[in-house]
């Protein structure tokens, strides 16, 4: 049996219909079949006020043992550091996050919101939001850089707005089933097992991308980095390796990638400019390269294929 | 409501196999909810004996309307042209699959073996097995190069060995839902909407392609091009795009391409040194190279991507 | 008379949270107020930056209806920026919107609302033991099915914009992707098994068809007792021990309803305008006020914000005049709060002055309109039913069902109008000027007010169905539609508060967008008693 306490701050709720939408296992395969047991979730929770109060503090006391404790949504600190913005049960958020990622076993948090801020924290940060163990690149958030659970993890970041609900499923199905030791994180906190591969890695368009011909919006084939903004070549996850409700995925469906499983989310602040256009030096060259190619060797080599390439059938698109 | 006769000629069985995984719809719900009537079917069929003979022959006389004619399985014609290597209902199969295809508002050819043969017309092709209107290659077949169906359309190959159910059930589904004039084929007959993209589209690979990093058999990441004899350039089938079995694909899985939805398929006709190996120009030159590229193009390409590889992070693999 | 006052702190299973104060008298609700205690400040977030950022960030407004928040963001930059919308894009934009609601429907009857019919409070009823079985968290039958089938809907919502929830696929100008055949004839089948997963053989237990035959209160009544299989569908269970259990009796709401209609005619909104939109709408809009249909006018929008914790504008303005907001901060908990100050970060939004209900109760009864246009829906159920039973918490489960059939056969109507080799997309100009843009979300009506000044975001202001309802007491002292509806709820338990909770997900209120960009959290704990 595998205690689980969600709770939610300055959130949307996306991280938790992503989670409804899993489907091996559902989570109701997670509660009866696994042995998840959820003893809160402020969206399908049965608890009502006092109760819910009951619940945590039992928790706390260590009562009741808190195997996983999950966080979606930013830790809330405004008003000027009071957490006043973001009430629950009574108290600060905050101060329930404080006081729960001490008792649990393990503090995974969720979305993009929980791991480094996300759109709640993009200037000017109205609410003094942070994520739990990061602010956006910078560990440190609300908890602080040092911070390791009773496990000895630090906060495991699962990012994405919102995360796919099998990077949720598996990391709790491996802690159900004692396959922790299994779980590698990267620098930002992220399991690499789902942050390794790129958003590009199964992307239908990397032909596209290899000899630059680019798509546009409403239109079938081409590579979508060129022109509007598509981050799928330096943007972590396996989102065309595992696809999202089991039939697709932003760029399959031609929609550029946003690079939401980032720390930078949602990335140059929204800057005018920035949103589905892909920004550019000197009017042609794109400002953001792929990761792990410098800018020079970048530019040489798609110039390069774009003089070679063949127009033939690599540009097929068909109704 | 759509008339549907399937019949086996040369086959396996795997296409049948293959479209009882179909999922969306399925083939419950084809029959249920699309309309789709099965008059026969050999695995499925309810008739026996004397009663199917009854039913094929009020097809051909236009007693039972004939919408779709699907056949699995090569036309044997073996020994010496008289199709006795596959009686049916007492009489050579490949008799009637003509009457029945001059009956049929449209005929399917499914899987490779219908489509130009397949494995049983791999040399020397022992039961005198064609394809339904191509052979390998060569348009002809069993039916002839100028055959078209009462519905004005030619055989409609949904190659693939075996095909994938949605192939198919997509198929039966715009016929179905008044979407037959969406259907455009190509020079082989194929349905453009499945059979335009590469399998390299959506393959996970493609930057190792790009950038020649071989991938080899038990290990993670890599492109199956260079050492493996992956197809997944030069054969065109939506198998990443539309995975397998909900999940997964040959080269998702580490699995070589067979470029089993291309004629000719098995490729080199099995000969020494052609399985599982990439078949090379002075021992390291790929003998095939991807479609739409001429060979002087590609190998310099490679050389390049090869010469100016991007750092580590992306090639970079994860348990 | 003994007056108590109970305080709960969080109510849970409403999405975002949401505190609620009650006062009672010998066990019944004599007044109520509702708390959305978190704070995001979306529309502080919003200013100065691109046109284009609500297409981002407006969906993270609200995880639940983040299609609905992009149907009215790339609206509102269509009407800005004058854009041409073909008809394949407004196809395209329907089938997403009624995807997500479609998905809306089974996830929140069975993990929302349906659970506390399990509630040990009706423990007595005939019924009870059968309620368990099917609606029970987890392990009921039928929680598990509905659960499981409300994801089938959203992945048609994939196949055209890549992932639910939280795609950006609706710009302006029109959709990003070009579907193909294959997309196409995929999406038929995934409803198909929606409808055999799920809404035939488990919701309603007949065709869609025989269901649609239902045009008032009677004719339900006959299909319930027509034949086993009608009793004993989830739709026929519902009926029978919804009014054995009473749910009829209470949570009736102000009484008023509003609903800015969506899913925009593919033919009639390739010009987008303000004034255009309304007519254009297939799901109609409009305004009840119990006897009467008016025009659903943004122009008649304003929100009061005497109750709500925003310091810089006054009372009654249009949301285009609504200043970016600045926080009070003198905040305090439920426990603390002075109702007769300011005590919630949702504003109050009013219609005519009014406060009004929105939500599928509001969108049925414009259904029932008679004055309704050929191209939209025209169906008098609602408007019986209103007159029958009147509004409370069985109505409005009842009427959020009946969508469940209808949006079936209107998305397989949308597919089959695609056409593969015409456009999807045309590139508009950028400009300044000022757009709006509306939808129903599954819970009601949503809207959007944009400013682009100098190309970028100079004001953005959302108006979320939940804030409708949800609201404060406004200028006047007139409570919101939800603690309207508390008054006159009988509590059994005051540990165990379910009355209250059912009221309020019967409203099936979302905090999340309700708080347009400020969501509500609160906390405060149980009870109090002041004898």
């Amino acid at each position: 049996m595998t205690n689980l306490i969600w709770l939610k701050g300055g959130a949307c709720s996306g991280n938790t219909m992503s989670f409804l939408n899993a489907e091996q296992p559902t989570v109701i395969e997670l509660v009866t079949d696994f042995g998840i047991r959820i003893l809160y979730h402020p969206s399908i929770g049965l608890e009502i006020g006092e109760q819910v109060k009951e619940v945590l503090n039992d928790a706390l006391s260590g009562r009741v043992s808190v195997d996983v404790f999950v966080f979606e949504g930013t830790v809330i600190q405004g008003a000027d550091g009071t957490g006043n913005m973001n009430y629950f049960a009574d108290r600060p958020m905050k101060d329930w996050v404080n006081d729960m990622a001490r008792v649990a076993n393990y503090v995974v948090a969720i979305g993009d919101c929980a791991t480094w801020g996300g759109i709640v924290a993009v200037p000017p940060n109205p609410t003094e939001s942070t994520g739990v163990q990061f602010h956006k690149r910078d560990k440190g958030g609300y908890l602080g850089k040092d911070f390791v659970t009773k496990s000895g993890l630090p906060v495991i970041n699962i990012p994405g707005c919102p995360a796919h609900p099998d990077w949720m499923t598996q990391i709790l199905v491996a802690i159900a089933t004692g396959r922790m030791h299994e779980v590698l994180l990267d620098d930002f906190h992220r399991p690499k097992t789902f942050f390794t591969d790129f958003v590009q890695t199964g992307c239908p368009n990397v032909s596209s991308f290899n000899n630059k011909i680019e798509g546009a919006f409403g239109k079938r084939g081409g590579c979508l980095f060129y022109e509007v903004g598509c981050r799928g070549p330096m943007t972590h996850a396996s989102c065309n390796r595992i696809l999202w409700n089991r039939t697709s995925s932003k760029t399959r469906a031609n929609h550029p990638c946003l690079g939401c499983t980032e720390p930078g989310f949602p990335h140059h602040d929204l800057e005018k400019g920035s949103i589905f256009k892909t920004m550019k030096y000197l009017g042609f060259l794109p400002k953001e390269t792929p990761e792990g190619e410098s800018k020079l060797s970048f530019y040489f080599k798609r110039g390069y294929n774009k003089l070679l390439s063949n127009p033939g059938e690599n540009d097929l698109s068909s109704k | 409501m759509a008339n549907v006769l399937w019949l086996q000629g040369g086959a396996c069985s795997g296409n049948t196999m293959s479209f009882l995984n179909a999922e969306e719809p399925t083939v419950i719900e084809l029959i249920v909810d699309f309309g789709i009537n099965i008059l026969w079917h050999p695995t499925i069929g309810l008739e026996i004996g004397k009663q199917v003979s009854d039913l094929m022959n009020d097809c051909i006389s236009g007693k039972t309307q004939l919408d779709i004619f699907v056949f699995e399985g090569t036309v044997v014609e073996g020994p010496n042209g008289t199709g006795d290597m596959n009686l049916f209902a007492e009489r050579p199969m490949k008799d009637w699959v003509k009457e029945l295809s001059e009956a049929a508002q449209y005929v399917v050819a499914i899987g490779d073996c219908a489509t130009w043969g397949g494995i049983p017309a791999v040399p020397p092709n022992p039961s005198e097995s064609t394809g339904m209107q191509f052979h390998k290659k060569n348009k002809g077949g069993y039916l002839g190069g100028g055959f078209v169906s009462k519905g004005g359309l030619p055989v409609i190959n949904i190659p693939g060995c075996p095909a994938h159910p949605d192939w198919i059930t997509q198929i039966l589904v715009a016929i179905s839902t008044g979407r037959i004039g969406d259907v455009l084929i190509d020079d082989y007959h194929r349905p453009k909407t499945f059979f335009t993209d590469f399998v390299q589209t959506g393959c996970p690979n493609v930057r190792s392609f790009a950038e020649k990093i071989d991938g080899h058999f038990g290990k993670r990441g890599g492109c199956l091009f260079y050492e493996v004899g992956c197809r997944g350039p030069m054969t065109h089938a939506s198998c990443n795009r539309i995975l397998w079995n909900r999940q997964s694909s040959k080269t998702r899985v580490n699995h070589p391409c067979l470029g089993c939805t291309e004629p000719g398929f098995p490729h080199h006709d099995l000969k020494k040194g052609s399985v599982f190996k990439t078949l090379k120009y002075l021992g390291f030159l790929p003998q095939d190279v991807p479609t739409g590229e001429s060979k002087l193009g590609y190998y310099f390409k490679a050389g390049i991507g090869k010469l100016m590889p991007s750092d580590k992070s992306i090639k970079a693999t994860s348990k | 008379m003994a007056l108590k006052e109970l305080n709960i702190s969080p109510v849970g299973r409403v999405e975002g949270d949401l505190d609620v104060k009650v006062y009672m008298e010998n066990g019944v609700v004599t007044r109520a107020h509702t708390q959305a205690a978190m704070f995001r400040g979306f529309e502080k977030i919003l200013a100065g930056k691109d046109p284009q950022a609500g297409l981002i960030v407006t969906p993270r407004a609200c995880g639940i209806c983040g299609g609905s928040h992009l149907y009215c963001a790339s609206s509102a930059l269509d009407v800005a920026w004058k854009t041409t919308l073909p008809p394949n894009a407004l196809l395209m934009r329907s089938i997403g919107q009624a995807a997500e609601t479609s998905q809306s429907i089974p996830r929140w009857f069975y993990a929302i609302f349906a659970t506390d019919m399990a509630n040990k409070k009706f423990a007595n009823k005939p019924l009870y033991q059968e309620v368990v079985k099917r609606f029970a968290a987890y392990v009921g039958t039928s929680f598990q099915k509905g659960v499981t089938a409300s994801g089938r809907p959203v992945e048609v919502y994939a196949l055209f914009g890549g992932q639910w929830p939280h795609s950006s696929y609706m710009i302006p100008g029109g959709v990003m992707c070009a579907p193909t055949l294959k997309d196409i004839t995929r999406a038929h089948a995934i409803m198909n098994q929606f409808r055999n997963d799920w809404l035939e053989p488990i919701w309603l237990g007949c065709s869609i068809e025989r269901y649609m035959q239902i045009k008032s209160w009677d004719d339900m009544m006959a299909w319930l007792e027509e034949n086993e299989s009608h009793r004993n569908s989830d739709l026929g269970l519902f009926l029978r021990a919804g009014l054995e259990f009473g749910l009829d009796k209470f949570g009736q709401g102000v009484g008023k309803f509003l609903a800015w209609g969506t899913y925009l005619h593919k033919d009639m909104y390739n010009k987008p305008t303000i004034e255009g939109r309304n007519p254009a709408t297939i799901s109609p809009s409009g305004f009840w006020d119990g006897k009467k249909y008016y025009d659903a006018d943004q122009k008649l929008v304003s929100e009061d914000v005497k109750h709500a914790w925003y310091e810089n504008q006054t009372d009654g303005l249009h949301p285009f005049d609504e200043p970016i907001p600045t926080t009070s901060t003198d905040i305090k908990n439920l426990h603390n709060v002075n109702v007769g100050d300011k005590y919630s970060w949702a504003k109050s939004p009013r219609f005519m002055g009014h406060a009004a209900e929105t939500g599928p109760l509001a969108r049925v009864i414009m259904a029932a309109n008679p004055a309704n246009k050929e191209h939209q829906f025209r169906d008098p159920l609602f408007g019986d039913i209103m007159e029958k039973l009147g509004p409370s918490v069985f109505t409005r489960v009842l009427s959020r069902m009946h969508e469940a059939p209808r949006l079936y056969m209107m998305m397989n109507e949308w597919l089959s109008q695609v056409r593969l080799d015409d456009e999807f997309y045309i590139k508009p100009t950028e400009r300044d000027g000022i757009g709006w843009g509306a939808t129903e979300a599954a819970r009601g009506a949503l809207a959007h007010w944009i400013k682009i000044k100098n190309g970028v975001i100079e004001n953005y202001q959302i108006v979320a169905p939940t804030t409708f309802n949800v609201g404060p007491n406004d200028k006047d002292g007139n409570p919101g539609p939800i603690e309207s509806a508390l008054e006159g709820t009988e509590i059994e338990d005051p540990h165990d508060p379910v009355e209250v909770g059912m009221v309020a997900r019967s409203f099936d209120s979302c905090l999340v967008c309700t708080v347009h960009a400020h969501d509500n959290k609160t906390g405060k704990q149980l009870a109090k008693f002041k004898l």
